[in-house]
């Protein structure tokens, strides 16, 4: 329905200043072409002292009265302050209830940025805290994973079956996938410049030692950390924000021991039968390019065996077992450490990769050093 | 007087409940509801736990359709209007919802200036104003830098009140306003909505069960009943508390539980 607008009469008043006269409506629908007209119909008028007249007015709501208010702070004609008359009681009221400049300023403006040295430092604290905070964390996790070993009846194994299936089966086609298409694009890629040196055998060689030793847990750890990571995070934030975790406190039960240690056991029983999958599939993948190549099954399978050891399968393995618990741990620890509110949830998923992917590729460097020092 | 315009300019009450059926899928929560909300007046819709309060508030703002009747609000069928006429008829009411449902990743100054900042042509400066000065209504001058989820739940209410009033609206829909807030901070709610419905000539809708409240702001109140699925009473509050026939609205009124004596301050 159409509004009715804001009657706006300037002039020049007895006192050589100028008078401004509202009439009819004031409002939220009304105010932004009636702060334009003013500008307007004030502009060239002689306007020291100003008043204005507002007995005229019919309605007014506390939107509308802000350009009364802008008269009165000197905000429409910079620096002259009009003099407010004719307002009813309670539009008076509305009006007194309207902050000074300087309030709305400080009350909306934030906070001086620190200094950069303020932020560094901020940072190198919080990164000692968060270390401090892992530290600790393993160790309140390693003595509840002894003590959940040690009586493995209180383990709460359908919770750990739960997660196993959760964070393990169901990501087995995602597993798959990605197994199977390693395995041919570096079957693919290794062709090219073996077929230059007349080597192209070897591409059996190449895909066993790189997918079981190298690729294959380190793909596997990032589709856990990707996939199933965020999921544990969030699922502990969540119970966090909805004071769950205070819940089990109050009932005397560890949440390390309740509900983190059974995620963890999940997380290092499930990676190593996924990494093994994923490799499995990767040779696979590998067997199919040789064919593809021209080489029978029978050379492929030699030239695996001469070049794949036991203790390559053993590396594969241990890597899968301890990025599996990493993967897990710090997911657990990342849902733990959540904030307030839904927003932290998130948060807490997104940190919970960060420091998934982070750790798991921090532990394949020391994976490497090691075993090159170790010569396995 | 009377601030109050569009669908408070339409003639006729401000909203007619005409034989509303409400319900999820197969399972009806109340049928035959039929009620007016007159304009300037603060309206509780009230009843006990679970009787579908929280789903005709949802009927009355338009998330939901009626399964049958109508529902008119400033004279317009809320299910029936769409698109543009939607938007419009939507923006003529503010709604608190009982969380405060602030948005989490503005501050409290932004989320009470968002409204201004979409649907009005008004300068950054004076939505600022006009944010804050909502804000010192409601008591939360102090807060509007800090984020949602750094209020406790009273302040969260109050500042979901301050966004839900930003734009001026003739009505307002309130959502539990002093479900689990301190007696204090309840009375001073209370007493912002009725200083807002007198000076303003806003007309409240209000969902509760708090007797207090409602005693102390209700000019009207409808009662729904879970078990009969239907409005049982109407009327004054004090009225229907002194002179109700019926049972369920004497027990709700004197806070009885069925066939049980609960206040231990009287003598026995």
């Amino acid at each position: 329905m159409p509004a009715s607008a804001t009657g706006i009469e300037v002039g020049k008043a007895q006192d050589g200043g100028a008078f401004v006269s509202l009439t009819g409506a004031l409002d939220v629908r009304t105010v932004g072409a009636a702060r334009r007209d003013l500008v307007v119909k004030l502009a060239g008028v002689l306007t020291e002292p100003l008043s204005v007249d507002a007995s005229g007015l019919d309605s007014a709501d506390v939107s509308g009265m802000v350009v009364l208010w802008e008269l009165a702070n000197g905000l429409v004609v910079p620096g002259v302050r009009a003099t407010i008359s004719g307002l009813r009681p309670e539009l008076e009221a509305i009006l007194a209830t309207y902050p000074s400049p300087d309030e709305v300023e400080a009350a909306i403006s934030s906070p001086a940025e620190s200094a950069g040295i303020h932020s560094l430092g901020r940072g190198a604290l919080s990164i000692v805290a968060d270390v401090r905070a892992m530290v600790e964390f393993v160790g309140a996790l390693t003595s509840a994973l002894v003590a959940g070993l040690r009586r493995p009846r209180a383990m709460r194994w359908p919770e750990v079956l739960r997660v196993v299936e959760k964070a393990g089966v169901d990501a087995f086609p995602l597993v798959s996938f990605v197994g199977l298409l390693v395995g041919l694009i570096i079957a693919f890629e290794a062709a090219q410049p073996l077929k230059q040196l007349g080597a192209e055998v070897f591409v059996a060689d190449a895909i066993g030692i790189i997918v079981i030793r190298e690729l294959g847990p380190l793909i596997t750890a990032i589709v856990i950390a990707g996939r199933s990571g965020p999921a544990l995070a969030a699922e502990l934030g969540m119970m966090k924000v909805n004071e769950e975790l205070s819940a089990l406190e109050t009932m005397g039960l560890d949440p390390l021991r309740f509900l983190v240690v059974q995620r963890v056991v999940a997380g290092t029983l499930l990676a190593p039968v996924l990494t093994l999958y994923s490799v499995a599939l990767g040779v696979a993948g590998g067997c199919i390019v040789m064919g593809m190549l021209g080489y029978p099954f029978a050379v492929t399978w030699a030239h695996l065996q001469g070049a794949v050891h036991p203790a390559d399968l053993l590396v594969g393995t241990t890597k899968g077992v301890v990025f599996g618990t990493l993967v897990a741990g710090l997911a657990c620890l990342r849902g733990l450490q959540a904030g307030d509110g839904p927003a932290a949830v998130g948060e807490a998923a997104t940190s919970a990769v960060v420091s998934g992917i982070v750790s798991v590729f921090t532990a394949d460097a020391l994976f490497a050093v090691l075993t090159y020092v170790l010569k396995i | 007087m009377s601030a109050a315009a569009s669908p408070g300019e339409a003639p006729g009450p401000m909203i007619r409940v005409e034989d509303v059926t409400i319900g999820y899928g197969e399972r009806i929560v109340m049928s035959g509801v039929s009620f007016e909300v007159r304009r300037g007046e603060v309206f509780v819709i009230l009843g006990g736990s679970g009787c579908g309060k929280s789903s005709l508030l949802k009927n009355l703002i338009g998330l939901q359709k009626p399964m049958k009747g109508r529902i008119l609000v400033g004279g317009r069928d809320v299910a029936a209007a769409e698109g543009d006429e939607r938007q419009a008829l939507l923006r003529s009411f503010g709604v608190m919802y009982q969380s405060g449902a602030l948005f989490g990743s503005l501050t409290v100054h932004e989320n009470v200036r968002l409204p201004l900042d979409e649907f009005t042509d008004l300068s950054l400066r004076q939505r600022d104003v006009l944010a804050h000065t909502r804000l010192k209504m409601v008591g939360l001058g102090h807060a509007g830098r800090r984020m949602p989820s750094e209020l406790s739940g009273g302040m969260k209410k109050r500042a979901a009140i301050a966004r839900a009033l930003a734009l001026d609206p003739p009505l307002v829909f309130l959502d539990e306003p002093s479900a689990g807030l301190d007696p204090v901070t309840s009375a001073g709610l209370d007493a912002l909505i009725l200083d807002l419905a007198r000076n303003f000539g806003i007309t409240f809708v209000v969902v509760t069960h708090e007797l207090l409240s409602i005693f102390a702001i209700a000019d009207r109140c409808v009662m729904l009943d879970a078990s009969r699925k239907t409005l049982v009473a109407e009327g004054k509050p004090r009225t229907l508390a002194d002179s109700s026939e019926d049972q369920a609205v004497l027990r709700f009124f004197r806070r009885e539980a069925e066939g049980a004596q609960t206040d231990r301050s009287q003598p026995k």
